[in-house]
């Protein structure tokens, strides 16, 4: 009991420290300078949705944390910083999370900002009636308890320790009762939140047009009127850039990036991200069921080669099984560098089968140059003397045979790509590697399941200690790393543009920026 | 005149409804599940069959298609599977935009296509004739995409003289109008030209000549307008395809159009919006050519319809 008491108290703790600090440092502090009274922003797809809870883009995700709010901000560090909760506790057992909710806050359209709109956004989040993409990330939470009218408590079916970074989700970013009540499903199209802006124009395939919400709780924002104007061509968003007509360019061209980074009225920032890319080997089924196999493939495939020649540095090789942004990650002692000889050795030992053709299965244009990705992969494993079958698909189509079971599968290498939504390993580790994610409930597509694996990341999940919940997480990593379920290619990075006369935007690794206090020199 | 018109109107409906069935049925046959796109990478199996339920992919498909041309006779298109607006919203919003950059991309070409068919057929086989040529081999060879992103780099980064893209002034229209214009411009030059040369060299335009008429007169009142058939014909149907969306130029130009709304839904097979806007763009394709054909009458008096 003590024990647990103790534990308590480091996360109540942690939770008190995350509230002490208060808006991210670099916002406030570049809220004194001149008033921006429109910057327009490049983007290069239109909103579907600005319903957080219905919303799987990032960009559009990102939108709506400016219309909405969230409850916490994961800075680029992986801090939760106080928004609209301004502290949480965790049960000595783990399975209840009780939220403060800042008081005298309202939404833009003069609703209340309480316990009861943080119940009605999460019991719409676990609708299973209502189109939730996301709802797995909150799939742990089986009801809010409103406590009073600035308290709520998640009561959870298991314990679930990354829930705190969990929380500055967009998905659970609170939606006004009164516009729901308004709107019904419609609340897509009239989002109401508690952010720093109001949608006051959107003109389909054209522009989005943000204004400051002047009742905003927090900070007066510095920019006035934000602008997201569709520009789906790269090099015209780029182009447009150069010319004046936007301030910022949502990922440019990575072929274009050292011309950009030489322009002198051009800022240019590309940090890494959480999304990883990989080639899945299926692990139970075809010719890389041997982990020398697997292992091999690792080997024979340059990494640094595709990340220099392919992806113009707009990524960088793997060296551990999640992206190095996130907590639980720990650089691998093994490495897997480009060395042929040594593949070619571990398949004679494996006593690989040459004759045999294995299907190799890629999607394009979902994933930057992910089909050249993939053609280089081939060559490299056509090198060793593995006879290789590449099928290119567009996304639908590719997506319908990722979550066929075992028994209906085609997949034996397969390019995919895996980006937490927090900056925390579960997502990826429990996420693509337990037993519980093997298609089809899950889009663990390698087919990878080991007992004492899953057991590893259950005690994670279970641990509220951080330091020891990180010395599972690297556990964990070792053993997946070695059992080489993916050919671990690279973490993309997020690339972002805009002119150099603009201080102060934050970038986060979670590919999304802040541009609500930034200033124009 | 009056009948035929009316006679035309009433066959489109087999038409559109032919149009109907075709798309229906092939987008079926096409390979990916609308509902695990919609429900999203991390979805379980429950919630996409909830998805595949909500939007009545579960029906048999010749069921689906009866409720579908239900809702058709009602004008109803239904709903985007993708943003959940009313299709015929969806298309409202970006048509406009579409039909203008159609209307003045087709009339920078005739402006510029026509005359220069005319003068390239006046001057047969002269340095004038060689440039009009070169000149439209090069419109119909240079590829959309390539013209669409030299000219923004000129005109809009080096220069500064006119937008990269988007829409708003009169100063927006130009580059994608004047990119899209280029090709069929030099589809126009050429059909004028041969059809020219062909005009020119008819008995009555010598009896013209003989009678001691201009040359201005000749070539413009008596050739021209009689060539005027299969050019008219050539624009008709170049506009027609215009209206369907110039996809390319829309993506360049940043142009909300109706091409871009095509691809995209494509990309998330949102059937209800891909039905939609190729049900429409067949509609314009019609009246088009019902347009085309109406114009007929006023070229060549001697046509008639019964």
């Amino acid at each position: 009991m003590r024990q647990l008491m103790n534990r308590f108290g480091k996360v109540l703790a942690i939770a008190v420290l995350a509230a002490a600090g208060l808006w991210p440092a670099a916002p406030s502090a570049q809220a004194q300078g001149k008033e921006i009274k429109e910057l327009v922003i490049a983007i290069g797809v239109d909103a579907d949705t600005l319903n957080p809870q219905e919303q799987t883009t990032t960009l559009i995700q990102n939108m709506c944390d400016l219309i909405y709010d969230d409850l916490f901000f994961q800075d680029p560090a992986g801090k939760l910083h106080p928004r609209l909760a301004t502290k949480y506790e965790v049960s000595p057992d783990g399975l209840t999370y009780t939220l403060h909710l800042r008081k005298g806050v309202k939404f833009s359209d003069g609703t209340d900002f309480n316990a009861d709109a943080v119940k009605l956004t999460f019991e719409r989040a676990l609708d299973p009636k209502l189109r939730v993409p996301l709802r797995f990330a909150i799939g742990m939470v089986k009801e809010c308890v409103k406590i009073d009218d600035h308290t709520v408590a998640l009561k959870l079916n298991y314990p679930f320790a990354p829930l705190g970074p969990t929380l500055s989700m967009t998905l659970v970013s609170p939606i006004s009762p009164a516009a729901i009540q308004k709107y019904g499903d419609e609340v897509r199209q009239h989002p109401v939140g508690a952010g720093p802006y109001i949608l006051k124009e959107w003109v389909k395939g054209d522009r989005l047009v943000f204004v400051r919400n002047e009742n905003y709780y927090g900070e007066k924002p510095t920019v006035a009127q934000i602008t997201w104007k569709i520009v789906p061509e790269d090099a015209t968003r780029e182009a447009m850039l150069r010319s004046g007509q936007v301030h910022v360019c949502y990922k440019p061209l990575p072929s274009n990036l050292a011309a950009l980074k030489a322009d002198s009225g051009i800022t240019v920032e590309m940090p890494l991200d959480t999304r990883t890319i990989f080639m899945g080997l299926n692990c139970q089924k075809g010719v890389t069921v041997d982990k020398k196999i697997r292992q091999a493939f690792n080997y024979a495939v340059d990494k640094k080669a595709i990340v220099k020649k392919i992806l113009f540095d707009t990524a960088q090789p793997m060296d551990g099984p999640v992206s190095p942004v996130v907590f639980g990650y720990q650089k691998m002692d093994q490495s897997y560098d480009y060395n042929p000889e040594k593949a070619k050795q571990l398949l004679k030992e494996a006593n690989f089968d040459f004759s045999k053709t294995v299907a190799m299965r890629t999607p394009q244009g979902r994933y930057l140059f992910d089909k050249q990705v993939s053609e280089a992969v081939q060559a490299y494993l056509q090198a060793i003397g593995v006879k290789i079958e590449l099928r290119t698909y567009d996304w639908p189509t590719y997506t319908a045979g990722l979550l066929k079971p075992l028994a209906e599968t085609e997949l034996e290498v397969f390019l995919l790509g895996w980006g937490p939504l927090i900056l925390d390993a579960d997502m990826g580790l429990y996420g693509q590697f337990t037993c519980e994610v093997n298609p089809p409930k899950g889009l663990g597509s390698a087919f990878y399941c080991d007992a004492e694996y899953d057991a590893i990341m259950k005690d994670s999940r279970k641990e509220q200690d951080p330091q020891k919940r990180l010395d599972l997480l690297k556990k964990a990593s070792q053993k997946v790393w070695d059992d080489c379920p993916w050919i671990w290619l690279h973490v993309e990075k997020f690339v972002i543009a805009y002119s150099s006369k603009i201080k102060g935007m934050v970038v986060t690794p979670t590919e999304k920026f802040y541009p609500q206090y930034v200033t124009l020199n | 005149m009056l009948n035929y018109v009316i006679k035309r109107l009433f066959s489109m409906i087999p038409v559109l409804v032919g149009i109907s069935i075709l798309l229906f049925f092939m987008l079926r046959m096409l390979p990916g599940d609308p509902a695990q796109v919609l429900a999203g990478q991390m979805a379980s199996p429950e919630e996409i069959e909830t998805i595949r339920k909500q939007l009545g992919l579960d029906r048999p498909v010749y069921e689906q298609y009866l409720s579908y041309l239900g809702r058709l006779v009602r004008l109803d298109l239904g709903r985007s599977a993708r943003t959940q607006n009313p299709v015929i919203e969806e298309i409202w919003a970006r048509l406009p935009n579409t039909a203008l950059l159609a209307v003045v991309a087709i009339g920078l070409a005739c402006l510029f296509g026509i005359p220069a068919g005319v003068i390239s057929a006046v001057r047969p086989y002269t340095w004038v004739d060689y440039a009009v040529t070169m000149g439209a081999l090069f419109g119909i060879s240079m590829p959309v995409f390539w013209l669409g992103l030299m000219l923004v780099v000129v005109f809009a980064v080096v220069l500064r003289w006119l937008p990269a893209g988007g829409t708003g002034s009169w100063q927006h229209v130009v580059l994608p109008s004047v990119t899209l214009a280029s090709f069929v411009v030099a589809f126009i030059a050429r059909m004028t030209r041969s059809t020219m040369l062909e005009t020119l060299s008819l008995d009555y335009i010598s009896t013209a000549r003989s009678k001691g008429l201009k040359e201005e007169v000749v070539v413009i009142k008596h050739a021209l307008k009689n060539a005027l058939i299969p050019i008219v014909t050539v624009v008709g149907l170049q506009f027609g395809l215009l209206l369907g969306g110039a996809v390319l130029t829309e993506t360049v130009f940043a142009w909300p159009g109706i091409g871009r709304l095509i691809v995209d839904s494509i990309l998330a097979r949102d059937y209800p919006v891909i039905q939609g806007t190729i049900l429409i763009f067949g509609l314009l394709y019609i009246l088009v050519n019902l347009a085309v054909d109406i114009l007929y009458v006023v070229i060549d008096p001697r046509i008639r319809y019964e």
